[in-house]
């Protein structure tokens, strides 16, 4: 298959083809955003440095004073990815998602109050929104005096978003909409909602609609702020709709395809977590080598035990990795490539779980200090825990992942059953279908047939070994998702724990992609000598991918999932665990 | 009166980079370095926006370097400053070379007043201003401050600390000297040097540095100014601050009093 705009990487893996197109060379940031970028990063080290202090008080208070919501609007920083046209900075995906960063090392909660209006609250409209609503809102949006909020979570529809309760009831030239959202991110500070609900019989996603509804339409009212674990100076409220007349020209793209909307709009939006991810980590290693020099213990710096020494070396090879996945998809995004949903889904997964990782490592090296609030490490590791569980929780995101990536190989599978019995009335399409598909089978068993795309070769030469293995992994996963869809079938939507499995080699596969197609880079344009620490990081990154796909495959026949589903099924029918040492 | 006044950005080293000496041992280590304007001539920048926000008039920002000079550049005009000027250079340049430099601009732009840093933090030679009020035989108010603190309602409401006349020909800048304050007055034109104190520089807003995308950097070379940028003036050796020695521990303070008395003799 040709590299286009609709060819999905981890999806091409999946066949056992390396679409290195897709990711080579590594990207940079254009020279002109560049210098936008460095500008933007010296002046919002000049907003947000000198409230260093402030934060902390913040987050126990757990509010942001409407002065600092004022600041943050003067500033600007809530006109990010609006048109310039629109009065807005027009920033990329790949500059957006670095200044979410820049902001993520200063404070979660800031991050996340831009990042609900940007990569969510108003994304709908930037997606699908009409001339004439991109006129009315986006000024509005770009200046803070509308800031935004992304309205799908409701108390019985979390991950299962089609289930949504909030209705909107066609009366004339309006809808009247009734319901209650939960959670929502700047609910209580902001004028402009996204908000979803049934236009139609519930639990089909055909019966979904977006409409902009803002905060002066009678009916509208919020709850009181949350008192979350983390993010807790961010406003996170619910929103009710008590009989709210919304004129149809508020429709966000069309009635009735309001899933396909939401959807759109978490896909796009989830890069922009992925780079806080990185910038909360990029600080804890900072943080974390400067307490390694200067923590004094059976007479020297804690940074010569090896015990140190293994935490800081992970996280360095965890913040590099996440950083390439990063940029690669934002890179994908901003060349105007439509097939991205799997890989930003990867960056959401891999990146907050790499930064729950750094941070607790970080918390660990601080020892005693770590868990002290006078400390910044307890608040970034209560601040990060929500990436593994908001746009998406892991878990969903894990089995979208796979499933998505494999749909492809799936269809193919179909289409060789249905070409079977077809054969006769049309030869030449069928025998097409069929020579293609045993073609790919027959070289993945025997490596004998040269497949199209089995391999790199636009790597540097010095990665030569980690381009062995990954055309071997590569083989691997073609292999096992042709025997997983095999044995299971459609069936394969009920088979989470097989379905996880494929999903983590995929993310792990990704992501070493990346990584490889950055240290290739930087290997051409510095040199080998001058790139030793990049290579050093892919030699630890290659070698650990290379042990998890392995465990993966391998668990894939001989494991003991029945067995924990079973003690999972006895613990809920028990509702307590049921042993004691005492009689 | 409107002022037009000429402003300076230099290119330095971000003070909380680390700074390693080269193997040559006299320059330094520039990978992995940033730079952002010098510190005292971005505070040059704010009293200069203060001043015109008051008195009308306009702000234009010079810089002397190769084309990266263009950062500083952007983050003054993104600040406010309405015009940028680019001296192009690429090789070595001296205190002598920059003043000339920035003398034939000052003569091209013709300013009421120049306000730069009083010196940069890269190398802290504190020499350009005073040439170049020398130069253009203007007067200069070198380290001007303010009696006020950078926490008063006078900083906070960003009123400019150099006063201007009421017939706009002259100005009156406050000195920190040792130990008090010292007020001068002098005719414009002139030239004034900053000091840490003077005020607290604004952020460039994001909307600044949109405008700044289109606001015109005019470009320059040395020799079609015609001033002769030779080297007088070289770097023999650069060294690093001697590394501190680790403190001892005493166990009771007549100890800590015998060892300042009689090892430190600093009692």
């Amino acid at each position: 298959m040709a590299t286009d705009k609709t060819t999905s990487f981890v999806g091409q893996l999946c066949f056992g083809s390396i679409e290195e197109d897709l990711i080579l060379p590594y990207p940079k940031m254009k020279p002109a955003e560049q210098e936008t970028f460095k500008s933007i990063r010296s002046s919002l080290e000049q907003l947000l440095k000198p409230h260093e202090k402030d934060f902390r008080e913040w987050d126990a208070k757990g509010d942001f004073p409407a002065t600092f919501i004022d600041e943050l609007k003067q500033f600007g920083l809530f006109s990010l990815i609006i048109p310039e046209a629109f009065g807005g900075m027009g920033l990329s995906a790949t500059a957006y998602s670095r200044t979410l960063q820049e902001v993520a090392s200063y404070d979660g909660s800031v991050a996340v109050t831009i990042g609900a209006h940007s990569s969510i609250g108003m994304r709908g409209l930037v997606l699908f929104g009409t001339d004439e609503q991109k006129q009315r809102f986006l000024p509005k949006l770009a200046t803070g005096e509308m800031i935004a909020a992304f309205c799908l979570t409701e108390p019985g529809a979390g991950s299962d978003a089609a289930s949504i309760k909030t209705t909107a009831v066609k009366d004339g030239d309006h809808w009247v909409l009734n319901g209650n959202k939960l959670w929502i991110t700047n609910g209580g500070i902001a004028q402009f909602y996204t908000v979803f609900a049934k236009t139609g019989p519930q639990g089909e996603r055909g019966n979904v609609t977006a409409f902009i509804v803002t905060r002066d339409m009678p009916g509208v009212s919020t709850g009181p702020h949350e008192d979350k674990m983390g993010l807790r100076a961010s406003n996170t409220t619910t929103v009710h709709f008590d009989n709210v007349k919304v004129p149809a020209s508020h429709v966000l793209g069309e009635v009735g395809k309001g899933f396909k909307v939401a959807m759109k709009i978490l896909n796009s939006g989830r890069t922009g977590l992925g780079g806080g991810s990185v910038g909360a980590m990029k600080r804890m290693i900072a943080l974390a080598t400067k307490q390694a020099k200067e923590r004094v213990q059976f007479g020297k710096p804690i940074a010569e035990f090896g015990l140190v020494k293994q935490k800081l070396g992970n996280m360095m090879v965890d913040c590099y990795v996440t950083e390439s996945a990063v940029n690669l998809v934002n890179h994908l995004i901003d060349s105007g490539h439509e097939e991205y949903a799997v890989e930003a889904a990867i960056t959401k997964v891999y990146g907050s779980e790499a930064m729950w990782r750094t941070i607790d490592e970080a918390l660990q090296i601080a020892g005693g200090n770590g868990y002290m609030r006078e400390f910044p490490y307890e608040r970034a590791l209560r601040d990060c825990r929500i990436n593994r569980i908001f746009e998406g929780t892991n878990d969903i995101l894990r089995l979208f992942i796979a499933l998505t990536a494999m749909n492809e190989v799936g269809s193919s599978l179909k289409e060789l059953s249905q070409s079977l019995k077809g054969i006769f009335d049309n030869p030449i399409k069928g025998f097409g279908v069929i020579s293609e598909y045993a073609r790919r089978r027959a070289s993945l068993a025997t490596d004998l047939i040269k497949r199209d795309k089995a391999g790199f070769s636009k790597l540097h030469p010095a990665l030569q070994k980690q381009q062995v293995t990954f055309e071997e992994l590569t083989r691997d996963l073609a292999t096992a998702v042709d025997r997983v869809l095999r044995k299971h079938g459609k069936n394969i939507i009920g088979k989470q724990f097989a379905t996880r499995r494929l999903a983590d080699i995929m993310i792990q596969m990704f992501v070493l992609a990346c990584t490889m197609s950055r240290v290739s880079t930087a290997v051409q344009e510095k040199g080998a000598a001058g790139a030793t620490k990049e290579l050093e990081i892919l030699e630890v990154y290659d070698q650990r991918v290379r042990r998890i796909v392995r465990a993966n495959i391998g668990q894939i026949d001989e494991n003991e999932d029945e067995l924990v589903k079973s003690l999972a099924d006895f613990a809920v029918d028990q509702e307590r665990y049921i042993w004691d040492n005492v009689d | 009166m409107p002022l037009k006044i000429l402003v300076t950005a230099k290119r330095v080293e971000d003070s909380e980079s680390k700074i390693k000496v080269d193997a040559a041992g006299t320059g330094i280590v520039k990978e992995g370095l940033k730079y952002k304007i010098n510190p005292f001539d971005e505070i040059g920048v704010e009293e200069a926006l203060r001043l015109v926000a008051k008195h009308g008039g306009e702000v234009v920002v010079v810089s002397v370097g190769t084309k990266d000079v263009h950062e500083q550049l952007r983050h003054a005009l993104a600040m406010g400053a309405n015009k940028a000027v680019w001296v192009h250079h690429d090789g070595p340049i001296d205190q002598l070379g920059i003043a000339g430099c920035l003398q034939k601009v000052v003569e091209k732009e013709k300013p009421d007043l120049c306000i730069l840093g009083k010196q940069a933090i890269d190398d802290d030679q504190g020499q350009v201003g005073q040439y170049l009020a020398e130069w253009l035989g203007w007067a200069q108010a070198t380290f001007a401050s303010k009696e006020e603190s950078l926490e008063s309602e006078a900083e906070k409401a960003k009123t400019p600390a150099i006063q201007l006349a009421a017939d706009g020909k002259s100005i009156t800048v406050i000195r920190e000297v040792d130990g008090g304050l010292l007020t001068v007055s002098s005719p414009l034109p002139a030239v004034a040097t900053t000091e840490l104190r003077l005020n607290q520089p604004r952020y460039a807003s994001l909307p600044g540095i949109m405008k700044a995308k289109s606001k015109p950097i005019e470009e320059l070379t040395p020799a079609g100014l015609g001033v002769d940028v030779g080297v007088k003036l070289t770097v023999t050796k650069l060294a690093p601050p001697p590394a501190r020695k680790a403190g001892i521990k005493v166990p009771d303070v007549a100890t800590l009093v015998d060892k300042l008395k009689n090892e430190a003799k600093a009692l």
